[in-house]
């Protein structure tokens, strides 16, 4: 994420959470906490519980964040975020747990008097291969939970509709044939066919690296009748360096009510 | 293969289904789909880091070196650039390199006192890495990144807390200083775990090849065979390498090395002069004098403390009185002791310092900063003195100071005083590129050392040529001191490559 991403981001997050802004500019923003988001962010719980049992005034915090430095003309004293600064990490953090589970409809038109909804379960999957190198995959798959279908591709098709968290009036929700956690497991499945179709020349380089490296630490200790220490700490750091991993994660899904 | 999944996000769908919980927000839901996507390294090569880093540009010699590491040798490795190239800089942008990329969560650095606090600074600044300098009571259990000296690590209880760590890289500063392999610190290091790891000197040999084969034993033990398959094929002698090419090649598999001209940017020039000074008769004498006292008294007799007189009469008067003042009082017998305050009454007596004149020489001639390295505090002070009495003003260094002492001197340095007098302790860790004149007034046994004294001047920002005087009198020990730093060179450039100039053309006369 460049600067002005960071920027467009803070200004969407703090928005949403209903935080008003002092100052907002292109390169830095200075905004009022609400006393959840204070709470949510500014780690003083001792602050907190004190206010709450004394019956005290709650006053939350402002915080000023700069995004980018080299636009800085005024005097502002601020916390710089950047990405893979630990603020904007744990506001990525607090986005994840705000954002990992919806329920959405697509709204239709009035003149339909009884517009019928399909209910879909859609999960946005990362897929993290380890070694000693790393790669990441993200897949968004949908299922249609009367029949079965999926379809790939599923946010990006989200994203083209009109939805929204309520019921469009008089629809008629189908009810579901497959329950969603079956359907989060037949999407499950379909993940774990990707990995294995994938190309894993990755984990058989890693291997032989592993095995390259473990033949020259035998070489080293060759010889010795008991082994020092040192040489189980060698074979654990390899085996952590080199072991072949894969993790698949879910960023977050829901249930979608679609035409 | 491992596969690893969670089963949380199901149980969170099913309360929502069931009602327990309420749905979230779409903003944040598509918000968070676009970070992932954002963050997402969709390639196991190439570096994911820098484009993120606004506060540096790092030069194209750097990012290479991180590409090579990552890639190349798995994240082991020895980065040898010469002084003044950035090894900081490197090694920063490899850890944030496999920070961003979840590969290390704790990473462990180990530099000299002095450099701990610049560590820091610049982790934070340029690389947006929290990194914490070690106190007393620092939670290790939770600082992702600590930065902390040798000294401290391998004491207890600091070495213990650390081992109770699992850090996943270990980050070594000035790793020249673990070329013995019978020290406490090599041992310290050695029982670390080394997932990744990074050894940084711009100095991997700096006496013999051995120095080598430990440190690399220390990041991949066997990658240079065990200690005696190395020492029966590489060493006949220790200054004399078989298979040069050989050792080479396996060298290069653990370790980058950028030379000033590899980096493609136009570096200043170095000027080295070779200043033959001669001993007044008086000097000499005193040095005469000097060489008898062993047939004197078994005092003398030990070739360390021999050597370590002839260095300082090099030097001067003040030096040598502190050393032979303090022998003196091991005699025994009378005469031996008239003899050796004899020879004490002369050198006190001495009115002129060669190599003192030839050093305000060279200042005064130079009518710019000046920066002299000494070997001898004595002479430190002496300098000072002399520097004083015609009217040249000076400050005084050395490696014992603060950071804000440090800070202070180079202030002063550059606003107020025309010359720097610094003992070799003071060599590690301050720049001073608006300077571009360093007299070696001793030198060390160690070329490494020269090419640390020079490299505090000769660095990127240095915009003139620099000019290195390399002080050495006529028929005496620096004579042969010059000459063994060849030699070294030598072992040098045959294993790591060549190095810069640093004795001068005085290589082919020899």
């Amino acid at each position: 994420m460049y600067p002005q991403q960071v920027q467009q981001y803070l200004r969407t997050f703090f928005l949403e959470n209903n935080c008003q802004f002092i100052n907002d500019t292109d390169h830095y923003l200075t905004v009022q906490l609400t006393v959840d988001m204070d709470k949510r962010i500014m780690n003083r719980p001792y602050y907190w519980q004190y206010v709450e049992t004394t019956g005290g005034v709650p006053s939350p915090a402002q915080l000023t964040l700069i995004t980018d430095q080299t636009k800085l003309k005024e005097n502002i004293k601020g916390e710089l975020v950047h990405f893979g600064s630990p603020r904007l990490n744990q506001l990525f953090q607090a986005t994840h747990k705000m954002g990992e589970f919806i329920q959405m409809f697509e709204q239709v038109e009035e003149t339909i008097n009884r517009p019928i909804l399909t209910p879909w379960l859609g999960v946005n999957y990362k897929v993290s291969y380890y070694s000693n190198q790393t790669k990441e995959t993200m897949y968004s798959l949908g299922v249609n939970l009367m029949n079965g279908n999926i379809i790939t591709g599923f946010h990006t098709t989200l994203s083209e509709l009109n939805i929204a968290p309520k019921m469009p009036p008089n629809a008629f929700l189908l009810p579901y044939v497959i329950k969603p956690i079956r359907g989060l497991e037949r999407l499950d499945g379909v993940v774990e066919n990707y990995i294995q179709q994938d190309d894993h020349s990755w984990a058989d380089q890693a291997k032989k690296r592993w095995q390259q490296d473990m033949r020259v630490l035998e070489f080293f200790y060759e010889g010795m009748e008991e082994r020092p220490e040192s040489y189980e700490m060698e074979k654990t750091a390899l085996q952590q360096q080199y072991e072949a991993r894969i993790k698949i994660e879910i960023i977050n899904g829901g249930l979608f009510y679609l035409k | 293969m491992i596969i690893e999944k969670s089963s949380e996000w199901a149980e969170g769908l099913t309360k929502r289904l069931e009602n327990m919980e309420s749905w979230d927000n779409w903003t944040f839901y598509n918000m968070s789909y676009i970070i992932a996507q954002n963050n997402l390294i969709t390639e196991f090569t190439g570096l994911q880091s820098p484009k993120y880093l606004t506060n540096l540009k790092p030069l194209e010699h750097q990012l290479k070196v991180a590409e090579t590491v990552i890639e190349r040798m798995n994240g082991k490795a020895i980065l040898a650039d010469e002084v003044g190239l950035g090894k900081t800089i490197e090694a920063g942008l490899i850890l944030k390199e496999y920070l961003v990329r979840g590969l290390v969560k704790k990473a462990l650095i180990l530099a000299p006192a002095s450099l701990i606090n610049q560590w820091v600074e610049e982790l934070h600044y340029k690389f947006y890495i929290p990194a914490v300098a070690y106190k007393k009571n620092t939670p290790l259990e939770h600082c992702e990144v600590v930065v902390l000296s040798m000294d401290t690590a391998k004491k207890s209880p600091h070495r213990e807390l650390i081992f109770a760590q699992d850090y996943d890289m270990i980050i070594i500063d000035e790793a020249h200083k673990l070329k013995n392999h019978k020290t406490k610190i090599y041992e310290f290091v050695q029982s670390l775990k080394k997932k990744f790891c990074l050894l940084l000197t711009a100095t991997p040999v700096q006496n013999d090849v051995f120095e080598l084969f430990n440190l690399i034993s220390l990041l991949k033990p066997g990658h240079l065979g065990n200690y005696e398959a190395f020492q029966s094929a590489f060493s006949a002698s220790k200054h004399d390498l078989e298979h040069d090419d050989y050792l080479k090649e396996l060298v290069n598999q653990v370790m980058v090395r950028n030379r000033r001209q590899d980096t493609g940017i136009e570096w200043t020039n170095r000027q080295v002069n070779i200043i033959p000074i001669q001993f007044t008769d008086e000097e000499k004498e005193v040095y005469e004098m000097i060489l008898d006292l062993k047939n004197i008294s078994p005092v003398f007799s030990g070739a360390f403390s021999m050597i370590t007189l002839q260095k300082e009469m090099c030097s001067s008067k003040e030096a040598t009185f502190l050393t032979l003042n303090k022998m003196r009082q091991n005699c025994t017998n009378l005469e031996e002791n008239n003899y050796v305050e004899n020879v004490m009454q002369k050198l006190m007596a001495l009115e002129i310092n060669s190599k003192a004149e030839k050093a305000y020489e060279i200042v005064s001639q130079a009518k710019d900063k000046v920066i002299i390295f000494t070997e001898y505090k004595a002479s430190q002070a002496y300098l000072q003195w002399y520097l004083h009495t015609k009217g040249i003003t000076s400050v005084l260094f050395n490696g014992k100071f603060n950071k804000n002492k440090r800070d202070y001197m180079k202030h002063l340095f550059k606003e107020h005083a025309q010359v720097l007098i610094a003992t070799e302790s003071g060599g590690e860790g301050i720049n001073l590129q608006f300077c571009h004149h360093v007299i070696n007034y001793d030198l060390p046994w160690n070329p490494m050392k020269l090419e640390q004294r020079i490299g505090r001047v000769h660095r990127l920002g240095q915009e003139h040529d620099v000019h290195i005087y390399n002080l050495a009198i006529d028929n005496t020990i620096e004579i042969d001191i010059l000459q063994l730093l060849y030699k070294k060179i030598d072992v040098f450039e045959k294993v790591v490559g060549d190095l810069d100039d640093i004795l001068s053309a005085f290589k082919q006369t020899i």
